[in-house]
C-alpha cells in the first residue's frame, strides 16, 4: 500500500471535533427549548401564580446579579474565581444589620424621610467596609500571588473564604442575624393571594441604575478603559504607563462596593442572614456569571436574571419542578452543563486561547 | 512525485477575521530536509501547529504517511511519527534531561498501571532500557553527561535546545518538525547544528521540515524551501531560486524595516 | 562520626547499608503499629484528665488513618497531576454508600447473603462479605470518577476546579433526597444507612485461627482491629502511590502539569493520563470511605459537606502537594486535629486558662488560615518535593490545550 494511493485512511476520531460541535449547538437548542417549555407549561398550569412567582425571581436577579457582578469583574481582570467574594456579601449584609438596625436603630416605625436618608447612610457604609475588605484580601492574599501557577491564588480563595466566614461566625455567631422590616412591605397589588411589595420593586429600582453606572464607568472612564487594557494584556498595559496594581485594586474595590450594595439589600429584603450564606449564594452568583459568559458585564446581569427566575420557578412553581429541597442541584447542574459545553456562556462567541 | 511522507492540501486556518495561514499547499518528500521561511507572523509556527494536532484547521486535509491528520489530537499524530520542537523552547522546566526524554518516548513504552504498581520484571526491563537509550540520545544531541540529571531549567540555552531535539528524537519520529532551532545560537553553533540535522537525516534515516529564520543554515542544508508570508505560499523551490525570486526579496525588505526586534537577521 | 558515640555507633556504622537504611522505617513502622498498646501510658504520661486528652485514641486513629488515604488519593490528583478537585467527596460518598447499601437492612424485606461474615444469618436486607465491598466502593467510586472525569478533564484547571466543586454539591444533596427518588427509598436521606455489617473474619476462620475476631464489632477492643486494618489500608495506599509516581504514568502526570502542549506533542495523550490520575484519587476517596462508614458503622448526607473536601485539600496542601510523606504527615496532623485535637486544646484552655472558647466550631476557620498562610508562605509545603518547590517558586506553568472556549 502507497502512501499516495488517493484518500488516506480517515480514522473516526477525525471526524469527532467537528462533529461534537454539531452536537454541542443542538444540545444547547434542545436544553433551551426545554426551558422553554417548561416555562410556558408552567404558565399554563397555573398563570397567576406564575406571575407573582416571576416578580419574585426578578428581585431575586436583581439581588444576584450585583453580586456575579463582582465575580464578572475580578475573573475579567485577574482571571481568578474569588471564592471570597460570596463572604465578602455576607459581610456586606451583617454589616448593613449592625449599621441600620443595631447604630441607627431603624426598626421601620419612622417615616420614610427619616428612613430614606438613614438607609443610604446605610448603604455608603456597607459600599466602604465592602470595599476596603475586598481591596484588603487583594492585596494581602492574591497579590503576593499574581506570578504564582494559577491554582495558587485559587487556593488562596477558598481559604479565605473559609477565613472570612469563620470571622462572621466569631463576631455575629452561628445563629441568624435578624433585623426587623424596614423598607416598607405594603403591597403593591395581589397577584393569586400572593403580595407584591414595594420592598420588591424597591430592589428592582436600586438594581437598575447601579448596574447601567456601572456599565458605563467601565465602557467610557478612564478607569474603566485601564480596567479593559490590563484584563487584555497586562503586561503590555504596564509597558503602557498603567498602573497595574492600582487599576486591579480599583476592580476588587468596584466588586466589593456591588457586594456591600447587594448586602443590604438582601438583608432587607430577606429580613436576615447568616455566617454561612455567602458562601452558596456566592456559587449561584457566580454561576450566573458564567452562564452570562465570564467577563462579560450585560451578561453576569442577564444571567443573574436567569438564575433568580430559575430557582424563583423551582421553588414556587409546581409543573414539573423538583422543588426547593433540589435548588442547589439544579443551579449547579445548570453550572456544570455550561461550563462543559458552551463556556463562553450563553451570549458568548468562542473564542480560542493561543497555544 | 512519488514517496510524500507528508502532504498538506489548501490548508487553511483563521483567527477570528484573522487568516493566519491561507489554503497553503505543501509536501514534505521522504528522506528529504525542506525548511519554511517567511518574516514575523507569516504564519510558519500556525502551520506547524496544524501538522501536528495543536491546531484545527479551519479547512483543509493534512496527510501524513497514508493517515489523515486533521482532528487527530496532537497524541496521536506524535505516535504516527512526527516529533515536533517549540520555537519559545516548552521543556519540562523541573524534570532532568533525562525525564524529558524519557517523556519523549512515552508512547513507545507500554508500562501500565497494574505492571507500574507491581514492578513486574518486564516492566524494570522496559524501564532499563528507555534510560539507556535516552542516555544515548541527549549524547547523540550533544549534550553533555551532567544533563542528565539536571533539571531542564537549569541548562544553558543552547543545551536546552539540544534537548529540545533529543526529546522529539525520543518519540521515534519518521518526521521531525523543528521551530526555529538555531534562534539564539552564535554563528559557530548553528554551523555545527546544521551539519547535526544533516547527520540525523542520514542515520537516523528521518525527513525533517524546519522553520528557520537564519539564512544560512536553511541555504546550507535544505533541499526545497518555501516562503510563507501573510499566511499565503509566496515561493518555493530550490535555496538557489529562493534567493532569486523577487517576491521573497520584496516580502522581506518589505517587513524588515518593521521587524527590527532582533529575531535573527533575517537577510544575513 | 562514629567517635563521639562510642562503641554503639562503631556497631552501627559496621552493619550493612541496608540495615541500617531500614532502620528507621521499621522502628517508625513499629511505633505506629504497637500504638493501642501503649496508648494507655501516653495518656498517662500526659497527666491524664484534661490533658490526657490531647493523647489521641485509637478511634481517633482510625479516623487519621481514613483522612491519610483520602489525602494520598487527593495527592495523586492535585499533587501529582495538577488538577484541582474540590468535589473529591463525592468519592468518599461513593464508597460509604457502597457499604450502606450491601451490608444493612436497607433494602429488606429482600435477603440475600453473599459470604458475609459475623452477620445473623436470618437477617434481611443485602449483605455481602464487607472485605470485598471496601474493594467494590474503591472500584464504583473509580467508574464515578471516570464519568465525571471524562466530560470535565478537558476543561482548564480552574473551570475544573469549580465544576467538580459543583459536583461536590450536587452528590450529598442529592443524596440526602433519595429517600424519595421516584418513589423509591435508595439512601433513607437524612437519616442515613445504619447499622453497617463490622468488619471481620467469619466463623469459620475465627475457629481455626482463634486470634482474628469473627467481627470486630463483637469484640471489646474492635477500635484496634479497625486501627491495623486502617494502618495495612494506609501502607497499601502509600506503595501503590511510590510505585505510581516512580513510573512512565507518573512522569507523564508531571509532564501534564507543567506543560500540557508540550506533553501532549510528546505523544502524552492529555484525556487517558487526566483520566487515570482522577481515576486512581477516586479509587482511594472510594477506599477511604467505605472503610470509615464501616468503622463507624453508620452513613449520613451530613458526611459528605464540601468542608470535608476542603479539609482534605488543605492535608495536601500542608503537607506538601507531590510528596507522600508530607501529605502523610499533614492528613495525621489536621485529622487529628479536627476530630480530637483542636476540642482537647480548647478544654485545656477553658480548663486552665479559665476561657470560654469552643475552638471546635472555628475549625474550618482555622483550616482556611492555614491555607492561605501555605499558599502566601510555604506555598511547597512542609515537606516539600524538590521539583514541586522550584515550580511554586518560579511560577511555572504551562498553557493548557483543551482551553475552555476552544
Ligand atoms: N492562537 C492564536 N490566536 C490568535 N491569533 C494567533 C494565534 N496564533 C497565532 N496567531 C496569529 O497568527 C499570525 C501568524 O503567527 P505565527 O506564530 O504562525 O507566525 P510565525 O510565522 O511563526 O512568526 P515568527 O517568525 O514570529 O515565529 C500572527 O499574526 C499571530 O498573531
Ligand atoms: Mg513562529
Amino acid at each position: 500500500m502507497t502512501a499516495e494511493s488517493g484518500t488516506a485512511r480517515r480514522p473516526m476520531l477525525a471526524a469527532l471535533p467537528r462533529f461534537s460541535q454539531q452536537i454541542n449547538r443542538v444540545l444547547t437548542w434542545v436544553v433551551v427549548g426545554l426551558f422553554v417549555v417548561w416555562v410556558v407549561g408552567n404558565f399554563i398550569n397555573a398563570p397567576k401564580q406564575f406571575v407573582s412567582v416571576f416578580l419574585l425571581g426578578v428581585t431575586l436577579g436583581s439581588i444576584y446579579a450585583l453580586v456575579a457582578l463582582g465575580y464578572t469583574l475580578v475573573y475579567g481582570i485577574i482571571e481568578l474565581i474569588n471564592f471570597a467574594h460570596g463572604d465578602v456579601f455576607m459581610w456586606g449584609s451583617m454589616i448593613a444589620v449592625t449599621v441600620s438596625a443595631h447604630w441607627l436603630g431603624l426598626d421601620g416605625s419612622q417615616g420614610w424621610y427619616v428612613t430614606a436618608p438613614l438607609i443610604f447612610v446605610t448603604l455608603l457604609a456597607c459600599i466602604a467596609f465592602c470595599g476596603t475588605l475586598n481591596v484588603a484580601i487583594e492585596r494581602l492574599a492574591y497579590r503576593p500571588l499574581r506570578n504564582a501557577p494559577k491554582l495558587a491564588p485559587l487556593i488562596t480563595a477558598i481559604g479565605m473564604s473559609f477565613i472570612l466566614q469563620n470571622a462572621g461566625a466569631l463576631v455575629y455567631g452561628f445563629i441568624e442575624q435578624p433585623v426587623p422590616d424596614i423598607f416598607p412591605t405594603k403591597p403593591l397589588f395581589r397577584i393569586g393571594g400572593i403580595a407584591y411589595t414595594q420592598k420588591s420593586l424597591l430592589i428592582v429600582l436600586i438594581t437598575i441604575p447601579v448596574l447601567l453606572a456601572l456599565v458605563y464607568l467601565v465602557r467610557s472612564t478612564r478607569q474603566g478603559k485601564a480596567m479593559r487594557a490590563v484584563a487584555q494584556d497586562m503586561d503590555a498595559s504596564r509597558m503602557m504607563g498603567i498602573d497595574v496594581d492600582r487599576t486591579i485594586a480599583f476592580t476588587f474595590a468596584l466588586g466589593g462596593a456591588l457586594a456591600g450594595a447587594a448586602g443590604l439589600l438582601f438583608v432587607m429584603y430577606q429580613t436576615s442572614t447568616r455566617y454561612d450564606l455567602g458562601f452558596q449564594l456566592g456559587l449561584f452568583a457566580f454561576t450566573a456569571a458564567v452562564l452570562g459568559g465570564i467577563g462579560n458585564l450585560t451578561g453576569a446581569a442577564f444571567g443573574a436574571l436567569l438564575i433568580g427566575l430559575i430557582q424563583a420557578f423551582n421553588e414556587g412553581l409546581s409543573w414539573h419542578t423538583p422543588g426547593s429541597s433540589w435548588t442547589q442541584s439544579v443551579i449547579f447542574s445548570i453550572l456544570i452543563l455550561v461550563l462543559v459545553f458552551r463556556p463562553q456562556g450563553l451570549l458568548g462567541e468562542a473564542v480560542s486561547d493561543r497555544a | 512525485m512519488a514517496g510524500d511522507l507528508l502532504t498538506a492540501r489548501a490548508v487553511r486556518k483563521e483567527f477570528g477575521g484573522l487568516v493566519a495561514c491561507s489554503d497553503v499547499d505543501f509536501t514534505v518528500p521522504q528522506g528529504g530536509i525542506v525548511s519554511l521561511i517567511g518574516p514575523n507572523g507569516a504564519g510558519k509556527t500556525t502551520f506547524f501547529n496544524m501538522l501536528t494536532g495543536v491546531y484545527t484547521p479551519t479547512s483543509g486535509e493534512v496527510t501524513f504517511d497514508g493517515h489523515e491528520v486533521v482532528g487527530l489530537p496532537p497524541h496521536a499524530v506524535t505516535q504516527l511519527g512526527v516529533g515536533r520542537t517549540f520555537q519559545n523552547i516548552r521543556l519540562f522546566p523541573t524534570m532532568t534531561g533525562l525525564e524529558n526524554v524519557l517523556v519523549g518516548m512515552h508512547a513507545r513504552l507500554k508500562g501500565g498501571i497494574f505492571r507500574s504498581i507491581l514492578r513486574t520484571p518486564g516492566l524494570r526491563r522496559e524501564e532499563r532500557e528507555a534510560a539507556d537509550r535516552a542516555r544515548e540520545l541527549l549524547r547523540y544531541c550533544g549534550l553533555p553527561r551532567e544533563a542528565e540529571h539536571t533539571y531542564a531549567m537549569n541548562l544553558s540555552y543552547g543545551d536546552q535546545r539540544r534537548l529540545e531535539v533529543a526529546r522529539a528524537l525520543g518519540t521515534e519520529p519518521k518526521l521531525l518538525l523543528l521551530d526555529e532551532p538555531t534562534a539564539g545560537m552564535n554563528p559557530q553553533e548553528s554551523a555545527e547544528f546544521t551539519s547535526f540535522v544533516g547527520r540525523m537525516r542520514d542515520e537516523r534515516g528521518l525527513s525533517i521540515l524546519m522553520i528557520e529564520h537564519d539564512m544560512k543554515v536553511v541555504m546550507g542544508i535544505s533541499e526545497r524551501v518555501t516562503v510563507l508570508d501573510h499566511g499565503e505560499k509566496i515561493a518555493e523551490g530550490t535555496p538557489g531560486e529562493i534567493q532569486k525570486d523577487e517576491r521573497v526579496i520584496e516580502a522581506y525588505l518589505g517587513s524588515a524595516a518593521t521587524a527590527d526586534n532582533g529575531d535573527g537577521g533575517l537577510l544575513e | 562520626m562514629s567517635g563521639r558515640t562510642g562503641a554503639l555507633g562503631d556497631a552501627w556504622a559496621r552493619l550493612p547499608k541496608r540495615v541500617r537504611a531500614l532502620a528507621l522505617p521499621v522502628t517508625v513502622l513499629l511505633l505506629v503499629v504497637l500504638y493501642p498498646n501503649y496508648y494507655q501510658d501516653v495518656f498517662n504520661a500526659l497527666g491524664g484528665g484534661v490533658t490526657g486528652q490531647l493523647a489521641p485514641t485509637v478511634p481517633t486513629m482510625v479516623v487519621m488513618c481514613v483522612y491519610v488515604i483520602m489525602a494520598l488519593g487527593l495527592n495523586v490528583v492535585v499533587g501529582y497531576a495538577g488538577l484541582l478537585d474540590l468535589g473529591y467527596v463525592a468519592f468518599y460518598a461513593a464508597g460509604a454508600y457502597i457499604a450502606g447499601w450491601f451490608a444493612t437492612l436497607q433494602f429488606a424485606p429482600h435477603k440475600v447473603h453473599f459470604l458475609s461474615v459475623g452477620v445473623l444469618p436470618v437477617l434481611p436486607g443485602l449483605h455481602v462479605n464487607v472485605w470485598l465491598l471496601l474493594i467494590v466502593g474503591a472500584v464504583f467510586a473509580t467508574i464515578l470518577g471516570i464519568i465525571i472525569g471524562l466530560p470535565t478533564l478537558r476543561l482548564r484547571g480552574d473551570y475544573l476546579a469549580i465544576v467538580t466543586l459543583g459536583f461536590g454539591e450536587i452528590i450529598p444533596q442529592a443524596v440526602n433526597n433519595g429517600d424519595d427518588w421516584f418513589g423509591h427509598n435508595v439512601t433513607n436521606g437524612p437519616n442515613g444507612l445504619t447499622p453497617i455489617d463490622s468488619l471481620g473474619f467469619g466463623v469459620t476462620i475465627h475457629k481455626t485461627f482463634s486470634f482474628l475476631p469473627s467481627s470486630y464489632r463483637l469484640e471489646i477492643n474492635s477500635a484496634d482491629y479497625y486501627y491495623w486494618t486502617g494502618v495495612a489500608l494506609v501502607l497499601f495506599t502509600l506503595f501503590c502511590c511510590i510505585r505510581l509516581r516512580d513510573s512512565r504514568l507518573g512522569r507523564a502526570w508531571v509532564a501534564i502539569r507543567e506543560d500540557e502542549i508540550a506533553a501532549a506533542a510528546m505523544g502524552v495523550p492529555l484525556m487517558r493520563t487526566k483520566t487515570w490520575a482522577y481515576a486512581i484519587g477516586a479509587f482511594f476517596g472510594g477506599a477511604a470511605g467505605c472503610f470509615y462508614a464501616i468503622f463507624k458503622s453508620s452513613t449520613f448526607p451530613q458526611d459528605f459537606s464540601l468542608n470535608i473536601s476542603i479539609a482534605v485539600l488543605c492535608m495536601v496542601i500542608l503537607g506538601g502537594m507531590g510528596n507522600v510523606w508530607g501529605v502523610c504527615l499533614g492528613g495525621a496532623v489536621l485529622a487529628y486535629l479536627n476530630y480530637q485535637g483542636l476540642e482537647a486544646v480548647g478544654n485545656n484552655l477553658n480548663h486552665y486558662a479559665g476561657t470560654n472558647l469552643n475552638i471546635p466550631q472555628y475549625t474550618f476557620g482555622i483550616f482556611g488560615i492555614i491555607i492561605v498562610a501555605m499558599m502566601l508562605i510555604r506555598p511547597q509545603g512542609l515537606i516539600p518535593t524538590a521539583r514541586r518547590k522550584i515550580e511554586l517558586e518560579a511560577g511555572v506553568e504551562g498553557g493548557s490545550l483543551y482551553d475552555a472556549a476552544a
